[in-house]
């Protein structure tokens, strides 16, 4: 044990630490999270970098060693990235909404904090944030210095307008899903020029994940920012500025010599939009590209013992949710036919053909393994085709059934649904598959009549398979997806006890509590199972050996601020 | 024999004819274009504003872009636009459909010309050698060549060309699109594994045409009597026989140019190219009528001005539609 880090913290702990740090150190004294656990919390606490090495030294763990961010290449060069899908839409941060948009704005945008692959928060735009004890309140401290590439200085202003953008009910964000119920416009004041607090509608000891680069919409602006203008004027302060843009085709940054973080490597990126995985596969073997913003494994299997190819690969929370409506008067109302159907799929073989090594496998809960949250403890559901006829046979179906199983046609998703489709044969079940355009899938009112879903197939369809995007902190699915009422609860699930144990969850701030109502809540979603989730996977890119010091983003986002070609 | 006066009022006659013709078609092709679109799946206020954006916003968005209004209002604002050069903003990008078809078209009609420029002298070449080897060996390989290769998917053929020629051997760019600023000669570089794959959809079926045509022209008396004059094979086969056999030919073409124009979805997939296909088929995806209605319109004009030049082409070289007797 380190007597000066000792010394270090236990002054820490009487000066400046809350409950909630105070908490945190308790914990991990003891032993109830291990090592990255307490880094990545502490990082959400606002713990610097060396409080946290003086912690883990202090209580006896090694020192906590400067991540190696890859081999750095040379000064200079345009990085030419291929990014698929393209934007489907205008380029404004607050509505982005699909991969090709996002990616091409992150490009060019920064965030107050930035998410590490191990979920640990890094200081961005902000140099630091601290919570008031019941986390209803967290004051962050901006970085000064900093100036957008128009020219003006960014503030406390420039964030108070940020942040009310994307909490408005009227500007129809998707952001919406993560701030509802914890941020309200209005919400983000001005303290001074460089300090900012954000007063939340409840508790939420996660909330610096929604200023990170998890919420992709979050990049900041300046306050007079006017809608429409992203991609015609670079007004971000970013190290690359967006100065081309052309929709379908591709977009232009030049390297802002006026970046906070210095010189970036790169002279300018250069970005492509394809359509088509064979064509960015073949691009990137034809040497045209540099850099995929991702692949999956189905389609990019060339790459993946390609000498020339590199893969980068984040581990995350991305997943595909299988809802079956509760509430319809078919068999699938029964929980014993829904628990059938998901006892019926292989895991493992599943995660095998279509990831490779590159997922872990889901329980039926949105609890990823990623999550310290997560409670190993719960046992792991496993193919059974003889449970599964047996609780056919108890819920009267042993026979069998039809069934629509309605989806998108969006990365490995068509696969998925036929490997269910033949699965569920084993127990007399005959599905029709119906595979639509995301256009289509997503088409139609999300709410409002019949039954507050509107009338949108992803919302309504008997059984679908839908893509849920990685986030840091299973919080907005929860609330959105499983919960009474909840805006995208595709299986129209209710469950009292479980909308209580929910609330819980979200305000413990206790590890060691966060895992007791998690533990609950996941047993409870194996017995009623409203919905199958198979698999988390990774977020893999693939780029040539030229490219230094990149990493995935399991969000999906490109981050070449500090990239470098050989 | 026909005065000049009367030759040139038949030729004018012919031509106002065909161009009222294409007229009639343009309007025709507009209304269904216009209807299919009503048609898609979706809503192109939920597609722009996302899947959380509120009802009231999305039905504002709608009324904000015209498109809950009656179906002929919305059709007579677009078309008496259209007709002056305005072809309206796109729904999804929020930017002039002009900007972004104009570029898309600038593509494919270089795509198309390099294509044709391949295409057409070797489908001419290989149809009148297999002509001129009727039912030997050579006429054979030709024929079966061109069959098989027309046989073939583009896709597949594609492939097949990117992987061998751009990423085993490397000798082309795999994608079409040469960097900004390139010159003539690069850009014609880039395209031309793309063209080699539309060359090969071709061939087969241009050359079977020619060489019926060479076949028909060589057994017409008119050929067997300039053998009897004296003239020699050289001057009978370029003075005689192939004016007349390419007139089922050019015709052939001209129908393939909206094909080439507006059809290439899957070779502009494939080889990552911004033409008008991939445009309007990305518009018909997400419901954007106004770049999806303004980008068939665009191919049908253009497939219309080509059969349209395909038929003065024809007059020019025969006489029998130059005097009008052939209408």
């Amino acid at each position: 044990m380190d007597r000066e880090s000792m010394m270090r913290i236990e002054h820490y702990r009487r000066t400046e630490a809350g409950p909630l740090e105070g908490t945190l150190i308790d914990e991990f004294v003891d032993g109830e999270m291990d090592r990255s656990t307490f880094i990545r919390r502490a990082s959400v606490l606002g713990l610097s970098m060396s409080l946290i090495g003086a912690a883990l030294e202090a209580f006896g763990q090694g020192p906590l060693a400067r991540a190696a961010t890859g081999a750095v290449g040379a000064v200079g060069g345009r990085l030419r990235v291929g990014i698929g899908p393209p934007p489907v839409s205008s380029l404004d941060p607050h509505t982005y909404k699909d991969t090709g948009g996002l990616v091409t704005g992150v490009i060019a945008g920064e965030f107050l904090t930035r998410a590490t692959q191990g979920l640990t928060l890094m200081p961005e735009l902000a140099l630091s944030w601290k919570p008031n004890a019941n986390a209803t309140v967290w004051t962050f401290k901006l970085r000064p210095g900093v100036k957008f590439q128009s020219g003006q200085s960014f503030g406390a202003d420039d964030v108070v307008a940020t942040y009310d953008r994307l909490t408005a009910a009227d500007t129809g964000s998707q952001a919406l899903s993560a701030f509802k119920g914890v941020l309200s416009p209005g919400g983000t004041k001005r303290i001074d020029d460089l300090t900012v607090e954000f007063r939340l509608d409840s508790p939420t000891a996660n909330f610096p994940y929604l200023t990170s680069s998890t919420t992709y919409q979050g990049i900041l602006l300046p306050a007079n920012y006017k809608v429409g203008t992203f991609e015609k004027t670079p007004q971000t302060t970013a190290a690359f500025r967006l100065v081309g843009y052309t929709p379908g085709v591709g977009a232009r940054y030049e390297r802002f010599p006026g970046w906070w973080g210095g010189t970036a490597a790169l002279d300018g990126v250069d970005a492509t939009y394809y359509s088509d995985d064979s064509a960015i596969i073949a691009a990137l073997l034809g040497g045209q590209i540099d850099l995929i913003n991702q692949i999956n494994f189905v389609s990019g299997r060339a790459l993946f013992n390609n000498p020339n190819v590199q893969i980068f690969n984040a581990r995350g929370a991305t997943h595909r949710q299988v809802p079956m409506r509760v509430d319809l008067k078919n068999p699938l109302a029964d929980f014993r036919v829904r628990q059938a159907i998901a006892l019926t799929l292989d895991r493992p073989a599943i995660v095998k053909t279509l990831f490779a090594s590159y997922a872990d496998v889901g329980n039926d809960s949105v609890f990823a393994p990623l999550y310290p949250s997560t409670d190993k403890s719960v046992p792991q559901r496993h193919k059974d085709l003889a449970k599964a006829k047996q609780l056919m046979a108890q819920a009267g179906r042993a026979r069998g059934f039809k069934i629509t199983l309605t989806t998108e046609r969006v990365g490995e998703i068509p696969q998925l649904a036929q490997i269910i489709q033949r699965s569920v044969k084993a127990i007399g079940i005959d599905m029709t598959l119906k595979i639509l355009t995301g256009t289509a899938y997503f088409a139609g009112t999300q709410d409002g009549p019949p039954l507050g879903w509107g009338n949108t197939p992803w919302l309504n369809a008997p059984m679908n398979i839908t893509d849920w995007g990685h986030r840091a902190v299973p919080n907005v699915v929860l609330n959105s997806a499983f919960r009474s009422k909840g805006i995208w609860n595709a299986a129209h699930y209710s469950n009292k006890k479980f909308d209580r144990l929910v609330t819980s969850f979200l305000g413990a701030i206790a590890l060691k509590d966060q895992r007791r109502y998690e533990k609950q809540l996941q047993e409870i979603l194996l017995h009623d199972t409203p919905v199958i989730v198979p698999y988390f996977y990774n977020y893999l890119t693939a780029g040539t050996k030229r490219v230094r010091g990149y990493k995935a983003d399991a969000q999906g986002t490109v981050y070449v601020s500090r990239t470098s070609l050989a | 024999m026909a005065r000049p006066c009367r030759r040139r009022t038949d030729i004018a006659r012919f031509l106002l004819k065909r161009f009222a013709l294409a007229l009639i078609t343009l309007v025709l092709l507009s209304m269904i274009v216009f209807a299919a679109a009503q048609l898609l799946p979706g809503d192109i206020g939920r597609n722009v504003l996302g899947p959380f954006a509120s009802p009231a916003d999305v039905t504002k968005f709608n009324h904000e872009h015209g498109v809950d209004r009656p179906v002929y209002e919305q059709y007579w604002t677009w078309i008496s636009h259209f007709v002056r050069g305005d072809l309206g903003m796109s729904l999804q990008y929020d930017v002039s459909v002009g900007g972004l078809l104009g570029p898309s078209l600038v593509n494919s009609l270089k795509l198309a010309a390099v294509a044709f420029v391949l295409v057409v002298p070797l489908s001419i070449l290989g149809g009148t050698i297999a002509a001129l080897r009727r039912n030997r060996v050579t006429d054979r390989v030709i024929t079966i060549t061109g069959l098989s290769l027309t046989s073939i998917p583009e896709f597949v053929t594609a492939i097949v060309l990117i992987v061998i020629f751009g990423l085993v051997l490397k000798w082309l760019p795999v994608s079409a699109t040469a960097p900004p600023g390139s010159n003539a000669l690069t850009q014609i570089k880039y395209l031309l594994l793309p063209s080699f794959a539309l060359v090969a959809v071709l061939f087969g079926y241009i050359a079977r045409i020619a060489r019926a045509g060479v076949i028909e022209a060589i057994d017409a008396d008119y050929t067997r009597t300039a053998f009897l004059k004296g003239l020699s094979t050289r001057r009978v086969l370029f003075r005689h026989v192939l004016r007349n056999s390419l007139l089922p030919t050019i015709a052939v073409v001209a129908t393939q140019t909206g094909y080439l124009i507006g059809g290439l979805l899957v070779i502009e997939k494939l080889f990552n190219y911004n033409g008008i296909g991939q445009r309007i088929y990305v518009a018909a995806t997400n419901k954007d009528f106004t770049l999806l209605q303004s980008g068939v319109l665009i191919v049908g004009v253009i497939y219309l001005a080509a059969t349209l030049i395909a038929d003065i082409l024809y007059s020019l070289l025969n006489p029998r539609i130059r005097l009008g007797s052939a209408e």
